[in-house]
């Protein structure tokens, strides 16, 4: 099989690729390497893409780099899981710890756009206690930001993205009604909610980052359901259909296939640009600051490897906690087959919800919370999982795979607790551009196995509720990062402040889910883009006072 | 203080006369029995509209649901039905009501209210129940209202058909005209309540989609002002925003038309699109409702001539 994958740079030559046209081009602004640009933001998902967006409308210069390629969604996404393997990072990266991570598929991507491209579009907001979790619930970390400052940029990220969401949400403070109206549900969603229901706890329909209704150029969803092997449609608001055109259309310059290699210090003590790779050769952009955005290991990864001899540890790293904390959300599933057809692969995958265990402190044994989503995974995946959580092969295989259309499935997104042990590091081998490769340790604590049992438990109880028989549930399973370059008041316990600049050096920004101090549990790429806002509005602020 | 509001009320009253280009001109007495026909008419092609719509919104949805439930087979028949009557009556020039018209007006109103009660039961038994949600995506529950409506007012069609010449036609113990003018808006709210569901499940993404829930709402207030108060001035208000309305009943099509080239593929995926997309034969209910709103007008214009 080969897959379908630009080799050579299409954003080049003043154009970048029209994402809602078939062969299509937009105009695009572009920047020498000479040219000192006011930022230059290394990644474009969630954080770098919003970031690059907001900065260049607020009219800064900015290039934003990418190791991966630029899509055009309507004609390079097949209806085929394996080919859109293309869109996870796949590069290697060494894991290890006693939950060794998976990384792929639900945590990282290589895209112009990030893991966005192929994400499941929940968008959901924290809940407020969590930013102060320390002082207010007892465990992990307070956030530097305040939840009704976070609440404000969650409505704009919510507008920018037309999130489809329900009417009333049942959890947390009043929220301003989603820009668009919740999806239909399907089969699967129909069995959470029977399955709450019965226990006697809320659902709703999720709110969900792909279009009800049209937009622009973008079609409403025509429930594919391919929806994390990356939308064909555009009807998915990824950062690629959404802020990229946006930072295009007000001057900012995309680098696609260009792999940052390391940030350069100058003797000033602040950076002075960055050497990136691109088109067979090293190159160096200056620039007045530097924003990474690589997200949990790609950000700490390229710090680390930034090292120079006024920072020997890696840049920003005076606190010693680039890389440590990593922080990725359990992700167990419970299955069962139920009498009805179910089709759990029609339509988006997860969309029906229950923060219950999110929003309610009693009658738990762990720390954090929990929501989880009802299932639609696609044949492929679902064989991985029987695979490999089940050991299934051959015959037994094959005749569980006949019941696919009948299985419906729920899974959680679990908050897991800060740990120092688990950890980014460099390791001694390099990778094709000759950069170190990521060493990635994860194991779960205590808590977060009394929290993934809670939950296991509940689920069943839920299925069982909803008329589900031959229920079981997944071991070890886990979604997204979190971590890693942790954001806080004290220099001494975080690596940035609350605007993702770094304690120790003042143009070297950070703006993605590193940041994060806690996980929630919920899936983070809101937050992100929320956090990216802020920052975006506070650069603004800071260049007006003169404290850039 | 009487006699000034007096002359007040005449100044009101010649409004419309002065705004009108033409200066009024006496017009020849008309035929008593001749109006009551030509509203019945009008009434007739009235339901016309608001049967087809339904005929053809049912036969598409009930398709998209593939007719799960044999019941789902009723709207289709009875709306050919009460076209076919519609169709025959308002051709009719006859002075007298015709049993068989009457009795399928009689079978739609009875079938739009079981079908109310069938989608009503379709939305309660899913999981959130009442729930906006359910209202978006279950059967929904104004559209059998449309078949009532031209049940209800196809049997109002016959009544005022059956006037006896020199009497004024009478429905609910009221001037046909004044009880016609409220029924109508009635249903124009009724069926503006739809739209308002539907567009608001749309999120109103074009500006459009305010248009049939504003300019129907007017009509209809004009509507049961005339109701109330059958006075002349408003009734060219009335007529104006009515004939607005009828218009709109069409260019929703139009709108709709562009709307389903909005969906993935456009019209070159019709098969998908048509059914995915904003439904066109919904937006002719109104022009069905603006006819039957123009024939209570005329009843009053006949009573006052």
């Amino acid at each position: 099989m080969s897959e379908i994958v630009p080799q050579v740079p299409r954003a080049r030559d003043g154009r970048a690729p029209d994402v809602f046209h078939v062969g299509g081009w937009v105009p695009m602004r572009e920047y020498a390497d000479d040219d000192e640009v006011d930022f230059a933001i290394i990644g474009t998902g969630a954080g770098g893409g919003t970031l690059a967006c907001r900065l260049s409308e607020a009219g800064f210069s900015v290039v934003a780099l990418d190791v991966g390629p630029y899509w055009r969604p309507l004609e390079d996404f097949a209806s085929d899981e394996h080919e859109q393997f293309k869109l996870y990072w796949r590069d290697e990266r060494i894991v290890d710890g006693t939950d060794a991570l998976q990384l792929g598929r639900n945590n990282s991507g290589q895209s112009v756009g990030g893991s966005m491209v192929h994400f499941a579009m929940v968008s959901l907001r924290f809940r407020p206690e969590w930013f102060k979790a320390r002082s207010q619930l007892g465990y992990g970390h307070d956030w530097p930001v305040d939840w009704r400052e976070m609440w404000r940029y969650y409505g704009e990220v919510e507008e920018a993205l037309k999130i489809a969401g329900p009417v009333r949400y049942p959890w947390g403070p009043h929220r301003p009604r989603y820009p668009y109206r919740a999806h239909e549900l399907n089969a699967a969603a129909r069995v959470l909610a029977r399955g709450s229901e019965a226990l006697g706890i809320k659902w709703a329909p999720t709110p969900l980052a792909t279009l009800s209704a049209p937009r622009g150029d973008a079609h409403p969803c025509v429930y594919r359901g391919f929806c994390i092997a990356g939308c064909s449609t555009n009807a998915k608001q990824s950062a690629l259909t959404t802020w990229i055109p946006r930072a295009l259309a007000a001057g900012a310059e995309i680098r696609d296939l260009a792999m940052v290699g390391r940030i350069e210090l100058g003797n000033s003590g602040r950076v002075t640009g960055l050497h990136y790779h691109r088109e067979g050769r090293w190159r160096f952009q200056r620039a007045r600051h530097v924003v990474v955005a690589g997200y949990s290991i790609e950000t700490p990864r390229l710090l680390l490897n930034s090292a120079c001899p006024r920072f020997p540890d890696g840049l920003a790293n005076s606190s010693g906690l680039v890389g440590h904390n990593l922080m990725a959300h359990s992700n167990q599933g419970v299955y069962g087959v139920m009498e009805d057809e179910i089709r759990w692969y029609k339509g988006p995958p997860s969309l029906a919800i229950t923060e219950h265990w999110n929003y309610t402190d009693e009658g738990k044994d762990f720390h954090g919370g929990y929501s989880y989503m009802s299932q639609g995974p696609l044949p492929v995946e679902w064989v991985g999982t029987m695979t490999g959580n089940r050991g299934l092969w051959g015959e037994a295989l094959q005749r569980e795979m006949q019941k696919y259309i009948h299985q419906a499935g729920l899974k959680i997104v679990g908050e897991t607790q800060a740990r120092d042990e688990n950890r980014v590091r460099l390791a001694d081998e390099k990778d094709r551009f000759g950069l170190p490769v990521a060493h990635v340790t994860f194991s779960y604590g205590d808590n977060d196995h009394r929290l993934i049992a809670h939950a296991k438990r509940f689920m069943r109880d839920s299925l069982a509720a909803a008329g589900a028989r031959d229920i079981w549930a997944e071991e070890s399973e886990t979604a997204h990062l979190m971590g890693t370059c942790r954001m806080g008041d004290d220099p001494s316990t975080s690596v940035t402040n609350a605007d993702g600049r770094s304690w120790d050096i003042p143009n070297l920004w950070i703006c993605d889910g590193s940041l994060f101090p806690t996980s929630g549990g919920v899936n983070p790429s809101l937050t992100i883009q929320a956090l990216a806002c802020r920052a975006a509005d506070r650069i603004k602020l800071l260049a007006k006072r003169g404290e850039l | 203080m009487r006699a000034a509001k007096l002359r007040h009320d005449r100044r009101l009253s010649r409004l419309p006369a002065l705004l009108s280009a033409a200066p009024p001109s006496p017009r020849p007495k008309p035929d008593v029995q001749a109006l009551s026909t030509r509203a019945a008419r009008r009434l007739n092609r009235g339901c016309a509209w608001l049967s087809a719509a339904v005929l053809a919104d049912s036969a598409v949805e009930h398709y998209r649901g593939m007719f799960f439930n044999r019941a789902m087979y009723a709207p289709l028949a009875v709306s050919s039905l009460t076209l076919a009557a519609s169709v025959h009556g308002g051709s009719d020039r006859s002075g007298k009501s015709h049993p068989v018209r009457d009795g399928i007006y009689a079978l739609a109103a009875l079938t739009g209210l079981a079908g109310t009660g069938f989608h009503l039961y379709n939305v309660g038994k899913r999981e959130g129940g009442f729930s906006f949600e359910n209202l978006f995506y279950c059967a929904p529950v104004g559209a059998p209202f449309a078949l009532l409506l031209a049940g209800l007012f196809g049997r109002a069609a016959e009544r005022v058909r059956d006037t006896a010449p020199g009497d004024v036609p009478q429905l609910f113990g009221l001037p046909a005209g004044r009880a016609l003018a409220g029924a109508s808006a009635l249903g124009m709210m009724g069926t503006v309540g739809e739209v308002g569901l539907l567009h608001f499940r749309g999120a109103y993404h074009d500006p459009f989609m305010f248009l049939p829930v504003s300019v129907p709402p007017a009509a209809a207030a004009t509507m049961a002002a005339v109701a109330v108060q059958p006075k002349r001035p408003r009734w060219r208000l009335a007529r104006l925003l009515l004939r607005l309305v009828q218009g709109l009943g069409f260019a929703g099509v139009g709108f709709h038309a562009y709307g389903v080239h909005r969906n993935m593929g456009g019209w070159r995926n019709w098969s998908q699109t048509m059914l995915n997309g904003p439904p066109l034969p919904a937006p002719p209910s109104f022009t069905g409702l603006a006819l039957v709103g123009l024939a209570a007008l005329d009843l009053l214009e006949e009573r006052h001539d």
